[in-house]
């Protein structure tokens, strides 16, 4: 039944010009009003990147546009472009009002790729098309399909053996993911293999994107956004991929997706040396229990001030990962949990039974919605005993206040948390999540 | 303030006449003393060739992409026949932007600009064939035409055209106080044309208000850029015209219209559409 939603976690489709922002030196050239690109800004804080935010070049459509249609005006911003921003990549994004009239988007961006040679690409993102989960997909598809595809006589398909691409966190709506990706190629690295992380600052750009053929295989960690791009490697290069279905957060999951990766690795013939693949794990983990160890006097201390139970409102990834976590790592009891992405009903019934195997002792519910307004509500009208914590987006805080909660931000929006390269994956990610949901509590110690 | 202003719209599957018999029939209202303008909302803008003896030069659209907001009326406006005011709304180039808002953006421009003079009887809206989104149907809305005559011959085509624009009009009735006044047949000369028409018409619960037969001097006074009234003034169809325009200005008849199925129009088709004593005659 249609209705009204409040409080969406995310944006429309459009919110994947953020995906090329995450691209060093590639810029997002918006074919749409003068409001989408500001929205996505605000909506995702300290998300200007290379040429993204207010550098972004925009045709600002309006009703002579709508009317006449754009393309004139987005080949002159094109131009304009290539005058006063030196990038290696460019996508443009297409925002509601292209789409509506038709604007025919391509055959402009044709024209620069056929007879000036730019690394330009176009992509339909009209808002009223998907979400950014969604599009994220879209966005990465187009580069792979316009531009990467150029490049395929030099980067013959799967040529090598020990490289893989990296399909993980949508760049600004997971808030973590410069820490992440990094934190995955570390890892990754550890194991002896070569990484294509492509997006943030550890990625090497266009140059990167274009081996990405050669690659062997693909890590895929998400419960489904994504997938089409796992799909259409698979397709156009024969790439299989590993994939694990939530975030690795503390050391049992990531233990469990490294060695996973191993042996994925060595069936589709890596040359790795298992031997140090396996010794690798083994050293994160001990470094990853002796602060475990370290905790525990502190934890022994403080145990009456300390939340007993949680709740989450993220999207299915960061809940799954999390829950695992929180159960078995570090004694916090998961309570109702809320995933608010928008999750497609196939994909739900994988991501509820990967939760329900959390633990065979305690049922632990969820909700799929995308109405995170209604799921504050549903925790408004639960009470469990002890303190409690909320860990969502800065939009909970308040609800955190009012059940005397403690309150940890850790999804968008997020206004009340600055984060630059923390990691949430990985042994030091849980380490990071402990730090966190413990200072929290010890912010009220007197 | 004792007249009320009349604003009309006319729609009709293309081709089927709608332009040549808006300007015709506006010869006609003129000759009769009254004040009128017609705005052609069809990106063509051919909409008053005749009245203006040529094409419109500058339409709104075009003054809109190149002189931007600030535009003066005098140089969309234009005065045609006997004093007629003419404008045509324009559009896009073929294959490009939205024909559709267009529409919307040109009528409401000339509302800003203060086309609708308190000395106008009639204001017709030209409109597209077909009506093909919410641009097309802007002469209709709230607080324009209230008034919509359909062109329609006997063809099987332009009956189901009109049959299918009902439906839009039934739509907007609901809300406002657009009405349907009739269906002006503008003769193809097919079996029975009038005796289908009219059956058609009653079928849709409203009436054919005139059929305009067939006749060359609407070809010949077209190629000379001008309406039958102007160029053949004592000519059998000028009349026809002129007849049409008097039962405009005495219509009290408007209604709601009741669109039908496409089964029951097959039936209408085949119940009056078919001259049984020619059947032989048919040719390849």
């Amino acid at each position: 039944m249609a209705g009204l939603i409040e409080q969406e976690r995310y944006t429309c489709a459009i919110g994947a010009l953020q995906t090329v922002v995450a691209i060093p030196r590639a810029v997002p050239i918006l074919h749409s009003g003068p409001g989408c690109g500001v929205m996505i800004k605000g909506f995702f804080e300290r998300s200007a990147g290379y040429a993204g935010g207010e550098t972004a070049p925009c045709t600002n459509f309006s009703e002579r546009e709508v009317v006449f249609g754009g393309t004139d005006r987005l080949r002159s911003i094109i131009k304009n472009t290539y005058k006063v921003l030196d990038t290696d990549l460019q996508v443009v994004v297409t925002g509601c009002t292209a789409g509506i009239v038709g604007d025919d988007v391509a055959s402009v961006t044709d024209e620069f790729l056929y007879e000036e040679d730019r690394p330009i690409v176009h992509v339909e993102t009209s808002g009223f098309k998907s979400s950014n989960y969604v599009s994220h997909s879209a966005v990465v598809n187009a580069i792979i399909d316009q531009y990467v595809s150029r490049f395929e006589e030099e980067n013959p398909s799967r040529s090598e053996k020990n490289l893989v691409n990296v399909i993980a966190s949508i760049p600004y709506q997971d808030q973590f993911w410069k820490g992440n990706l990094k934190e995955y190629k570390r890892l990754l690295e550890g194991l002896g293999l070569k990484v294509n992380i492509l997006f943030g600052p550890h990625s090497g750009g266009v140059k990167e994107w274009q081996t990405i053929p050669k690659a062997n295989f693909n890590v895929f960690v998400s419960p489904w956004y994504g997938e089409p791009i796992v799909k259409n490697l698979e397709r156009r290069y024969g790439q299989p991929y590993y994939q694990f279905g939530y975030l690795p957060i503390g050391a049992n999951e990531t233990t469990k997706f490294l060695n996973g990766v191993v042996d994925f690795a060595l069936e589709q013939g890596a040359e790795i040396d298992e031997k140090k693949a396996r010794a690798f794990i083994a050293e994160e983990e001990k470094a990853y229990y002796e602060e475990l160890d370290n905790l525990a006097t502190f934890l022994l201390e403080f145990r009456y001030g300390l939340p007993s139970y949680a709740h989450i409102l993220h999207d299915a990834g960061y809940v799954t990962g999390l829950t695992r976590f929180l159960l078995h790592e570090t004694g916090l009891v998961p309570k109702e949990q809320f995933i608010v992405d928008n999750v497609p009903l196939k994909y739900q019934e994988k991501i509820a039974e990967n939760i329900k195997s959390t633990s065979d002792k305690r049922d632990i519910p969820v909700y799929f919605d995308p109405d995170a307004g209604a799921m504050q509500d549903v925790i408004r009208g639960l009470s469990h005993k002890g303190k409690g914590i909320i860990i969502g987006s800065g939009w909970d805080k308040e609800l955190a206040e009012e059940i005397d909660a403690d309150f940890l931000s850790i999804a968008c929006p997020t206004p009340y948390r600055i984060v630059l390269t923390t990691n949430y994956v990985g042994y030091t990610g849980g380490l990071r999540v402990i730090e966190d949901i413990y200072n929290t509590a010890l912010v009220q110690y007197k | 303030m004792g007249k009320q202003l009349r604003q009309i719209a006319i729609y009709g599957k293309g081709g089927i006449g709608k332009s040549t018999t808006t300007q015709n029939l506006t010869a006609g209202l003129v000759e009769r003393g009254n004040h009128v303008m017609v705005v052609g909302c069809d990106p063509k803008a051919d909409s008053t060739r005749l009245l203006l003896g040529g094409l419109h030069q500058k339409t709104v659209l075009d003054t809109l992409r190149d002189q931007g907001d600030d535009i003066e009326l005098e140089s969309i406006l234009k005065e045609g026949f006997m004093g007629t005011k003419c404008v045509e709304s324009g559009g896009p180039e073929p294959g490009v932007g939205c024909a559709g808002r267009g529409i919307i953006t040109s009528i409401g421009l000339l509302e800003r600009l203060g086309a609708y003079t308190e000395d106008l009887d009639y204001v017709f809206y030209d409109v597209l064939g077909d009506v093909v989104c919410g641009g097309f149907a802007m002469p209709i809305r709230e607080g324009k035409a209230k008034e919509i005559y359909i062109v329609a011959s006997g063809e099987m085509m332009a009956l189901y055209a009109a049959n299918n624009i009902s439906k839009g009009i039934a739509r907007y009735a609901r809300q406002g106080g657009v009405r349907l006044g009739g269906i002006i047949c503008n003769s193809r000369n097919v079996d029975r044309e009038a005796e289908l028409v009219r059956a058609f018409a009653e079928e849709l619960g409203t009436q054919m208000i005139h059929f305009v037969p067939r006749d060359n001097d609407v070809q010949r006074a077209e190629i000379r850029k001008k309406t039958v009234i102007q160029h053949f003034p004592d000519s059998k169809q000028a009349d026809e015209y002129r007849e049409l325009a008097k039962k405009i200005e005495e219509n009290d008849k408007f209604v709601i219209p009741k669109p039908m199925t496409q089964e029951r129009l097959e039936e209408i088709l085949l119940e009056y559409g078919l001259m049984d004593d020619l059947k032989d005659d048919y040719r390849i």
